[in-house]
């Protein structure tokens, strides 16, 4: 162990007379140097980690990423352990003289004199410089085996430097709760728990956490995203912990309250009727403990207020308002019916009500929607597209009656005539009067022979006239050139009008336009001559009829 | 103990044949109608009322002729009773002409024209049925004037509908009321009329007669 420590020495000592630039190449002898200077530095400092798994230095046979992951494992936790005493040394110089000894720590460090124990203080100020040092070249030296480039530098140191100040915070978070625990064992511990063993078993998990990492990190390649990750993992791994921790003493202390007295009135503001001693006492303690834990976790949750944390808070005092909210009586506006009298005065124009409007409101005539109405008019007027009720079609059930219709004038027939006819069609069916049915079919019947005849006319070579039926019917006189025209044997000369009948007159026939002067004149003589005459025949026959019924009604009154 | 023994069977008293023989049946020939009325002429007289002379006389041909010439009925005219009056010739073919030109006559007189009244002369079964305003309701002074105005209608309209829906002829004077025609016909014009009497408006008197009508001339 002598031999080792000083060859360990020497090899340190060597390790420093050498040139920086030497450094830069690959040298065989150099690393082996320097291997056995850190095994030498690590076991030296290894009494004062506790942390650590690793009770020496493996090098044999290791990357130089290894070994720095071997010396991290045991500096990190250290360094922060240190800072922290460090800080609060310099905030508070007289603690310095009151050396309060760590829980587990203490044991090994009381064993030592108080004068041994400020002596290894300076001591392990220069070894903290050393360390540093010594890290400093270790990543310089693996940085340029490793070819890392130049990125990853800087940030690297950057990291580890957060790494290492977050990872004090906690250390020290986790130191003060340490103390905390121990000074308030009685208060918070139950038979069930213990808040040292508490503290040791999330120590050895979380050692297992990084040893479990690091055998999977010796196998990657890229080493910047390793550290990185490693970097960020230690933090993020070492706030969850914290945090946890942490929680999990809170929760552990509300988990008391409750596995023992849980009470309504416990929780929500209200009446606290019921409360056994022990629970008082609990209670008075916790809130005591939770009061003194509040002041001191509230100076360091102050300092370090994780997002997680701030949003825990906010969400607590969101919760306790909502459950005051719901213990006091509700608002009037909430409650059923509600009359006058259970709510304020004039209440009711603060509150926006919904009411159920089964009528639609009333349209606002603007200009713009008489312009839009009347838009719609003269469009469908220019289209032409009125919506017309048509009446719908009804399917017909039966054959329509025939509807007799009324005549309300004098019958032209006689009454025997009438009923001659009666009898006639009781007799012979088939001389049947025609009906109005028959009339359109008559007239039907009629248009369509007369078609079919100008068309035979029109399509026979030898075309038959039919017999033409002599009724009293008008003759026009159409010139024999027009009937000729249509078929020359069509129409018989005998139904033609004779010259006579189409005029008949004596001499020159003049036109109105013609006359002269006097021939005008003698025809307006004429005229009148012939009017008189008829009138005297007139006067003369009503002169005639009146005297006849003179004389007839006294023959009359005679007989 | 004859009559015992007779009892079971029937007893036929066989009269000794004296063979008499009936009479046979005697063969007449019909009677002529004037013999029927054991020889003797038969009279009607129908009186004239003063507002159908004048028609009368102008109408005198018309009404002669047909009675003369063919119901075989001699006809005159007594001025001075101012009556009608209708004789049977031995040669009348039937008994019932005589009545037939009396009523062909009075129907005339009451008012008909002679081509209507004529066909009494021609068909067996025609009637003239007569009835009162008052008979159906009792109405005074206006009202009167008015249900004869609801009688007539404008220009006649009301009654010449009547008429022609149900084949008979209407005459309306003043408060009297003739109808003319078969049976069944005067049964709905009377109908119809009497609830124009009673005050129907026309058209609903109208829809009832389309009704009927059309009902009797689908039953033919």
């Amino acid at each position: 162990m002598a031999n080792t420590n000083n060859a360990g020495a020497e090899a340190l000592r060597r390790l420093k007379e050498v040139d920086p630039p030497s450094l830069l190449a690959p040298n065989p002898t150099l690393s082996e140097t320097a291997r056995a200077a850190s095994q030498y530095l690590f076991s030296s400092i290894r009494p004062f980690s506790q942390k650590c798994p690793l009770d020496q230095l493996l090098v044999d046979g290791y990357d130089a990423e290894q070994i720095w992951h071997q010396i991290d494992l045991q500096t990190q936790p250290l360094l922060s352990t240190l800072r922290r005493r460090v800080n609060q040394f310099v905030k508070n110089p007289d603690e310095i003289a009151q050396l309060k000894v760590p829980s587990s720590v203490a044991k090994k460090v009381e064993a030592k004199n108080h004068e041994e124990w400020e002596q290894e203080s300076d001591d392990f100020d220069e070894e903290l410089d050393e360390d540093d040092d010594d890290e400093d070249d270790f990543e310089g030296v693996e940085k340029e085996e490793k070819n890392g480039g130049s990125d990853g530098e800087e940030e690297e140191d950057d990291d580890d430097d957060d790494d290492e100040e977050g990872s004090e915070d906690e250390d020290e978070d986790e130191e003060g709760e340490k103390e905390k625990g121990k000074g308030k064992d009685s208060g918070i511990e139950d038979k069930f728990l213990k808040i040292n063993e508490l503290n040791e078993y999330l120590e050895k998990e979380e050692n297992n956490y990084e040893n479990a990492e690091e055998a999977d990190d010796g196998d990657e390649d890229s080493e910047e995203d390793d550290e990185l990750e490693k970097a960020g993992e230690f933090e993020m791994d070492e706030d969850d912990e914290d945090d946890d921790e942490e929680e999990d003493e809170d929760d552990e202390e509300e988990e008391e309250e409750g596995m023992e007295n849980a009470r309504y009135d416990d929780f929500f503001v209200g009446k606290k009727e019921k409360s056994s001693k022990r629970k008082d006492q609990l209670v008075e303690e916790s809130e005591d403990s939770g009061d003194e834990d509040d002041m001191e976790s509230n100076k360091q949750k102050k300092r370090t207020a994780s997002t997680h944390e701030k949003q825990l808070e906010k969400i607590q005092s969101e919760i306790e308002l909502m459950e005051k909210a719901n213990v006091e009586p509700k608002t009037w506006s909430m409650q059923g019916e509600v009359t006058a009298a259970n709510r304020p005065v004039d209440s009711l124009l603060a509150v926006n009500l919904d009411f159920e409007h089964n009528v639609r409101p009333t349209p606002v005539i603007t200009e713009e929607f008489t312009a839009s109405i009347e838009d719609m008019i003269q469009k469908r007027i220019i289209e032409g597209l009125f919506n017309d009720v048509q009446r719908a079609p009804r399917l017909p059930s039966k054959a329509p009656r025939e509807v007799k219709e009324l005549d309300d004038n004098k019958s032209k027939k006689g009454l025997a005539e009438m009923y001659e006819q009666e009898y006639v069609q009781k007799i012979d069916p088939t001389s049947a009067p025609l009906s109005s049915k028959d009339k359109l079919k008559n007239e039907a019947s009629m248009l369509f022979k007369r078609l079919c005849l100008k068309l035979d006319a029109l399509s026979h070579f030898s075309f038959a006239p039919k017999p033409v039926i002599e009724d009293m019917s008008f003759q026009t006189n159409v010139p024999a050139l027009a009937m000729e025209e249509i078929a020359p044997v069509a129409v018989s000369d005998a139904a033609m009008l004779a010259p006579e009948e189409v005029f008949d007159g004596k001499g020159d026939v003049k036109e109105e336009a013609e006359l002269t002067q006097a021939e005008r004149k003698r025809r307006r003589a004429n005229k009148k001559r012939k009017f008189k005459a008829d009138a005297v025949k007139r006067s003369e026959k009503k002169a005639r009829s009146e005297k006849k019924e003179d004389n007839a009604i006294p023959g009359q009154v005679n007989g | 103990m004859q009559s015992k023994e007779a009892s079971s069977s029937m007893e036929v008293d066989t009269v000794p044949s004296e063979a008499k023989v009936l009479p046979p049946k005697p063969k007449f020939k019909p009677l002529k109608p004037h013999e029927m009325a054991s020889g003797q002429v038969q009279f009607r007289k129908v009186s004239v009322p003063p507002h159908r002379y004048t028609p009368l006389k102008k109408i005198w041909m018309e009404i002669y002729t047909p009675i003369y010439e063919q119901m075989k009925i001699d006809i005159r005219m007594n001025l001075k009773g101012r009556k009608v009056e209708l004789k049977t010739r031995p040669d009348t073919p039937d008994i019932s002409n005589l009545q037939k030109c009396a009523d062909f006559v009075h129907a005339f007189m009451l008012g008909f024209d002679v081509i209507d009244a004529i066909a009494i002369l021609r068909l067996d079964e025609l009637y003239v049925e007569s009835f009162e305003i008052k008979d159906v309701k009792t109405l005074r002074g206006d009202h009167l004037s008015r249900a004869i105005g609801r009688l007539s209608g404008k220009g006649g309209k009301t009654k010449f509908t009547i008429e022609n829906a149900t084949k008979t002829r209407i005459v309306i004077a003043d408060t009297k009321i003739h109808i003319l025609g078969s049976f069944a016909n005067i049964k709905v014009a009377r109908d119809s009329l009497c609830y124009l009497i009673m005050g129907s408006p026309a058209g609903k008197v109208y829809s009832k007669l389309r009704a009927i009508t059309s009902r009797m001339a689908e039953r033919f």
